[in-house]
């Protein structure tokens, strides 16, 4: 038989456990909360981890599903209230999934043994079959799990009293034969045929069934004993089969299913019990927003293709538009414009559709996050209450992998250093439950981020005195610094005033990536504190990375791009408007009252220019997060819009040029790295003074 | 040429499921992702087989199953539902719902398609 491409298979799997796992855990966030669990999320529950099984097995990863296995036992007895819902069950759950994951990690990374395998999952597996078997773990002592009959089962008497067995019946998939087992039971079988009188079996196991005689018959051929035990079971059932009234969906199908648990049990409770979660699930499912949509996965690489792919149809319209500038026919040149006119709106409206495809809600990086305060807060004693706001607005998927790290570790940040114990917080008279709360919303173009919490603040004294004492700044700026500035500081790289270094944070590593990757992703971040208050975080970013407004710049013949949303201002400087400084090599804009370094493009890039002194040419301000810097120019051009491509891919990261994008005209244009030429400078200032100080 | 529909919301599933039927010859498969998808694909075209899944979102298969038999077009057509359930419960869901047979999962490509065979050379 063919061979499957398992290790293909195994990624799509990971992928899609990812959504399944925060789908029980959110659950069980839930149900902790509540301290209830009800029938809907016990079914959401139970479909979750019996998907993870089914798949997992499927791609071969026999330990993850053994062990999940008995935790979707676990689910099923619930959902049936065969066991009942304990809120001690919740941390079982939860530490089963934890478990799970790390299992499949291991499992595919094919790190994992057996005896690993036992490690990870013994005390837990005592307390689930504890559970299941009706006990509470703490009353009794340890033991092996009996073959103890539990109510109603007459499947998974077989897999409690053998759990190693359990697996070997329900999966055996690239295997020539069958991993069937030697024993008679029926359900060993794995197809079969759904026929009322007779069902011939093989005896060799076979995977599916028919419900009709003359396929069933034809599909086996010889009889076997295990067609008159099955004939039994079904003569047995047979009156209620033909009592089975007219199929109709959901309501039918649940008094189908009553009707069979209450033939199988005849516990009433089961039915009070149910009618009761029903009416619960109904009240929590009105609070529910409705996530259930008609989706498909896309691999992002295909949009960013068919992004190409309009961006060509742009840059080929606008050479047409060029062109067509040169038809002499005035009436003929006008017409053409104007239809290539209406076919640049049609593809501007194209590439919207395109950028909204790559758009997802913010609810897909949130929903990382109430688990992670979860665990830190029980970890650290505090509590927490964490909200989460602008789940539906949107954000181009690219940059969540960039976003989802920089908040997380804010977040961690709040949770360790920023909220106090309860106990502290009840002394200086807050509440005993500090809050963070993360909200997104977009403005002008832009998304701007908030992460609030009514910890203790940042002291921002504190902060700078620690930066001084690393050489981040020196006693000028120490005393001349605002508070907030100050406060700023701790994006500085080493700078962290906590007092204890947890596991978490204070190393004072994490604030500066986060400033770099928000850089990074073109955004910028503040922060407002108050000491005893809180703090705020603030990021802005820009709404896509696909996009650019460019204005185009020229020096000598070389034209370049320029993102528009770097630009401050443009001048054409006075000659009392720059100071040279030290041997002459680097000139100062001051513009009320500020000293911005001067950066001339020409020498940056090694080109001809058009001018050399600064006052024939035009200086224009850009910023990157809080550094400015004047490029010194020859003149700017016009703006447009640009599809960014990225550079390293198609050649090589250049420093200084950001990526590139196709011109009207054919012609390539690089887009400035703002940061990165802010670098090179901040890079050129310190050799100055390096140099400054050794002549000294 | 067999037209055949599989129903499952994983796509590990359903690619599996569409390589392992390739392989045994049947080229003309159709994808949903779940029980609404399905009966809305089932009903644009004619389809000779239907594969479901029963733990979907949207419609599970069983409700799905259910659907399916009351359309004329597919009253008395083969349908197999999937399970990685063994128990007596699950077939006889699938069989008041109305479906010709099962294939447990994971499945096994050479049951699988066995059974297809069956079921469309009837």
């Amino acid at each position: 038989m063919s061979s499957f491409d398992i290790s293909k298979y195994r990624e799509m799997f990971l992928e899609e456990s990812v959504e399944l796992f925060e789908s029980a855990d959110n659950v069980l966030l839930e149900a902790e909360n509540n301290g209830t669990l009800n029938d809907e999320e016990m079914g959401q529950l139970f479909r979750d981890v019996h998907t993870l099984k089914g798949s997992g097995a499927s791609v071969e990863l026999k330990l993850f599903a053994e062990f999940t296995h008995d935790v979707e036992n676990m689910m099923d007895k619930l959902r049936n209230h065969q066991i009942e819902f304990q809120p001690e069950m919740v941390d079982t759950l939860m530490a089963g999934l934890d478990v799970m994951k790390e299992l499949l990690e291991l499992e595919v990374a094919e790190e994992l043994t057996r005896e690993t395998f036992t490690e990870m999952t013994q005390d837990l597996l005592i307390e689930i079959r504890k559970y299941i078997n009706g006990e509470a773990p703490s009353s009794s002592e340890p033991k092996q799990v009996t073959s103890q009959p539990v109510q109603n089962e007459k499947t998974s008497s077989t897999q409690a009293s053998n759990p190693s067995n359990s697996l070997g019946q329900s999966y055996g998939f690239f295997k020539e034969e069958l991993n069937g087992t030697s024993s008679n039971d029926f359900d060993t079988q794995p197809y079969g045929f759904f026929d009322e009188t007779i069902i011939n079996l093989n005896d060799e196991s076979d995977n599916f069934g028919f419900f009709d005689d003359d396929l069933q018959m034809s599909a086996f051929n010889s009889g076997s004993k295990e067609a008159k035990r099955v004939q039994q079971e079904e003569t047995d059932d047979s009156d209620f089969f033909d009592d089975m009234p007219e199929l109709d969906p959901n309501s039918k199908i649940e008094q189908i299913n009553n009707h069979i648990a209450s033939s199988n049990s005849a516990t009433p409770q089961q039915q009070a019990a149910s009618a009761a979660g029903a009416k619960k699930a109904a009240d929590r499912t009105k609070e529910k927003t409705v996530a259930t949509t008609n989706n498909i996965r896309v691999n992002l690489d295909k949009i960013d293709l068919l992004m190409n792919n309009v961006g060509d149809l742009v840059i080929t319209n606008a050479m047409l538009t060029q062109f067509t500038t040169t038809i002499e026919d005035s009436k003929t040149r006008v017409s053409v414009l104007e239809r290539l006119d209406l076919l640049e709106r049609h593809i501007r409206d194209m590439q919207d559709s395109i950028m909204s495809i790559r758009m997802v809600p913010m609810e897909s990086i949130y929903s990382k996050f109430p688990k992670v305060v979860r665990d830190i807060s029980k970890k650290l004693g505090k509590k927490v209450e964490f909200k989460h706001y602008g789940d539906n607005v949107e954000i181009d998927k690219a940059m969540i992998e960039g976003l989802t790290d920089p908040l997380m570790h804010i977040i961690r940040n709040s949770l360790d250093h920023g909220l106090e114990t309860p106990e502290e917080r009840v002394k200086s008279g807050k509440d005993e439950v500090g809050f963070i709360t993360i909200s997104a919303e977009q403005a002008n173009g832009q998304m701007i981020i908030t992460i609030e919490d009514n910890g203790r603040g940042i002291n921002a004294d504190k902060v700078a005195q620690k930066a001084f004492d690393n050489g981040l700044i020196d006693e000028n700026q120490l005393a001349s610094m605002s508070a907030n500035d100050k406060a700023m500081l701790v994006f500085g790289a080493g700078v962290s005033t906590a007092d204890k270094i947890t596991d978490i944070s204070g190393r004072g590593v994490g604030m500066d990536v986060v400033k770099t990757n928000i850089q990074k992703l073109g955004g910028a971040i503040r922060l407002d504190t108050a000491v005893g208050v809180g703090t705020t975080i603030t990021i802005v970013l820009p709404l896509t990375l696909a996009i650019l407004d460019g204005l185009d710049i020229a020096v000598g013949t070389h034209k370049y791009i320029l993102p528009l949303s770097s630009i401050v201002e443009s001048l054409q400087p006075t000659t009392d408007m720059i100071k040279r400084i030290g041997d002459g090599t680097q000139d100062l804009l001051m513009l009320r009252e500020e000293f911005i370094p001067v950066v001339k493009v020409y020498k940056l890039f090694g080109i001809e220019p058009k001018y050399r002194k600064i006052e024939d040419g035009m200086l224009i301000v850009v910023k990157s997060g809080n550094m400015k810097v004047a490029l010194f120019i020859d003149e700017f051009l016009h703006q447009h819009q640009v599809v960014v491509k990225p550079l390293d891919k198609n050649f090589r990261s250049v420093e200084g040029i950001g990526a590139a994008t196709v011109r009207g005209d054919g012609s390539i244009g690089l887009i400035l790295d703002i940061l990165g030429i802010i670098n090179a400078q901040k890079k050129v200032e310190k050799q100055h003074i390096k140099e400054a100080q050794k002549a000294s | 040429m067999s037209k055949l529909l599989i129903v499952d919301d994983s796509t590990m599933l359903r690619d599996m499921l569409n390589y392992a039927l390739n392989e045994g010859g049947y080229t003309d498969v159709t994808e949903a992702i779940d029980g609404k998808d399905g009966l809305e694909k089932a009903k644009s075209m004619a389809f000779d087989l239907i594969i479901t899944d029963v733990n979907m979102p949207n419609m599970d298969g069983i409700t799905l199953i259910a659907e399916l038999r009351k359309l004329p077009q597919y009253a008395t057509k083969p349908i197999l539902v999937l399970t990685t359930e063994r128990s007596d419960e699950m077939k006889v869901k699938g069989k008041s719902a109305g479906a010709t047979g099962w294939i447990v999962k994971p499945f096994v490509p050479d049951q699988l398609l066995k059974a297809v065979n069956i079921v469309l050379s009837r």
